[in-house]
């Protein structure tokens, strides 16, 4: 539920790569953990339905746990409403215009400017801000993200990710079994003739389809949390009434601002900057394996929203 | 528009750079006067100006006396005022004061043709539109003050508007208002959607 994902992260977001890498390495061991532990019931030879069970209770209980690993993962601190007044009003305002339940409210030591929501239920959701977003902002692009956060409290998107990604990785164990179970037909069709080599190409069959199924659900998943990201911008323009301030606050989030060129027209001409080839950015390939959208695609929609209010 | 039909386009457009000045294109700024003051309440002033990269050679000069002649002969008929100024940068400012936009715009495409036909087109850099907030155009005791001042820029090199608005005795610029005027114009217009490309002009010779 990251609000930003820069793909072009600026010299000063660069330096700061502490707590990507602190959340990368602690859902990756979770990961790992995951597949040592199914690939050891499948080799104890547990039948496969068992072992769906078994993954979606695993899941079940990440989702349940979610709030916990991730604040231990990237190392929020909840903080009081004396240690951050400001923040603290903010949220206070949104919540209390709305009419929403208030999430507890944790900060990040980093200087990358990012912010997420996560949490199982409206109730014992967090808000997490960096203290880099909070140095940033002023108070009004401050609001613009927060409500973004909560928006994505509101439309449940932790649950409704987890259960995406359920159907991916049940499909992802089906592979596996389908292999495992491929090769050992494979190995015995030598010895019983016709009748297993069929049962082999069935196999290969439940193998191609999961794969399809594994490679259109991971695609889906990443298509849905695109869609969630536009819907938490739309629901954030709809608390505040100031998606420009949003939009605002994505650039200079992002780091687009510093794209904005500060050098005069009449000397820019100069250096002929005006026949480059249009760089072919946010090609389809990227787009399609992104969770979050390109931040100009969702700026632009935003200053529509912004654009429709007036 | 694809990769390839854009590599395609700035490979013709590089070629072709002495025609490569569409005059459709700035027209459609007229209707987008419209949409500006209904939805954004802002104004244009009818001032605007055409910057050309000046040279130092005779047949330059030629042509910006028969600019000038060109300007004085339709003044009447068209009801401007118009100034030439040089810039810090060696730029020829021709500045005009329209009663309207479609006199400014008539005004400066006429120019446009003139240094076009003169062999010049790759020396005009860009044309600059002024607007104001509605608000303040009745408040006339400070008509001459810059503040407040939203402008749209045409590049002839792209071919495209831009926004640009300065923050009032600063070298600093106001995005999230560039930003809402783009929302409003880009489907109207061409304009320039990549904001890398939005360069601005500061010291205006206005």
């Amino acid at each position: 539920m990251h609000l930003s994902a820069s793909r072009r992260p600026s010299s000063w977001q660069r330096r700061d790569t502490g707590l990507t890498v602190r959340m990368l390495l602690s859902f990756g061991i979770l990961t790992l953990l995951y597949i040592v532990f199914l690939s050891a019931l499948l080799y104890v030879g547990l039948d496969f339905i068992s072992i769906t069970i078994i993954a979606s209770v695993m899941i079940l209980l990440q989702w349940y746990f979610s709030d916990k690993i991730v604040l231990w993962s990237s190392g929020a601190k909840i903080v009081t409403s004396d240690q951050y007044p400001r923040l603290h009003n903010v949220i206070e305002r949104i919540i209390a215009r709305n009419n929403l339940p208030k999430p507890k409210i944790a900060v990040i030591n980093t200087r990358m400017p990012n912010a997420f929501a996560t949490g199982k239920g409206k109730r014992s959701s967090v808000v997490a801000v960096t203290t880099g977003l909070l140095d940033l902002l002023d108070t009004e692009e401050l609001e613009g993200v927060l409500a973004h956060e909560l928006t994505h409290i509101q439309n449940r998107d932790v649950l409704v990710l987890t259960l995406a990604s359920l159907f991916s990785t049940v499909a992802w164990y089906l592979m596996q079994f389908g292999f495992y179970s491929g090769g050992m037909g494979y190995g015995y069709g030598y010895g019983y003739g016709g009748r297993d080599r069929n049962n082999a190409g069935g196999l290969a069959i439940v193998v191609i389809v999961a794969m399809l199924t594994w490679v259109i659900s991971f695609l889906v998943i990443r298509a849905i949390s695109r869609y969630r990201e536009f819907a938490a911008d739309r629901g954030s323009a709809q608390m505040t009434g100031k998606p420009a301030k949003l939009a605002n606050a994505l650039m200079k989030i992002s780091g687009n601002m510093h794209r904005m060129p500060t050098k005069d027209l009449r000397q820019a001409e100069g250096l002929n900057a005006f026949f480059i080839i249009p760089a072919a950015s946010g090609s389809t390939i990227i787009n399609l394996f992104s969770t979050h959208p390109p931040v100009e695609k969702r700026i632009e929609k935003l200053m529509e929203m912004e654009a429709s209010m007036s | 528009m694809s990769f390839f039909r854009k590599i395609r386009k700035s490979i013709y457009d590089s070629k072709n750079n002495e025609s490569m000045i569409d005059s459709e294109a700035i027209f459609s700024l007229s209707s987008a006067t419209i949409t500006l003051e209904t939805r954004q309440r802002l104004k244009p002033t009818g001032r605007c100006a055409l910057i050309v990269k000046s040279t130092s050679g005779l047949y330059f000069k030629e042509m910006k006396d028969e600019i000038q002649r060109f300007l004085g002969i339709s003044k009447p008929d068209l009801q401007f005022d118009y100034r030439t100024a040089v810039d810090s940068y060696g730029y020829l400012w021709l500045i005009l004061a329209g009663r309207t936009i479609e006199d400014s715009l008539a005004a400066i495409t006429a120019v446009v043709d003139t240094i076009q036909e003169k062999g010049f087109s790759s020396q005009i850099l860009a044309s600059i539109f002024e607007f104001r907030p509605v608000r303040e155009l009745e408040n006339s005791n400070e008509k001459n003050n810059n503040a407040g001042m939203r402008y749209l820029v045409y590049n002839y090199k792209s071919n495209k508007f831009y926004p640009f608005v300065p923050f009032f005795g600063e070298r600093s610029r106001d995005t999230e208002n560039e930003m809402t005027i783009m929302a409003t114009l880009q489907k109207e217009i061409p304009f320039e959607k990549d904001m890398g490309m939005w360069y601005p002009l500061w010291d205006l010779p206005f």
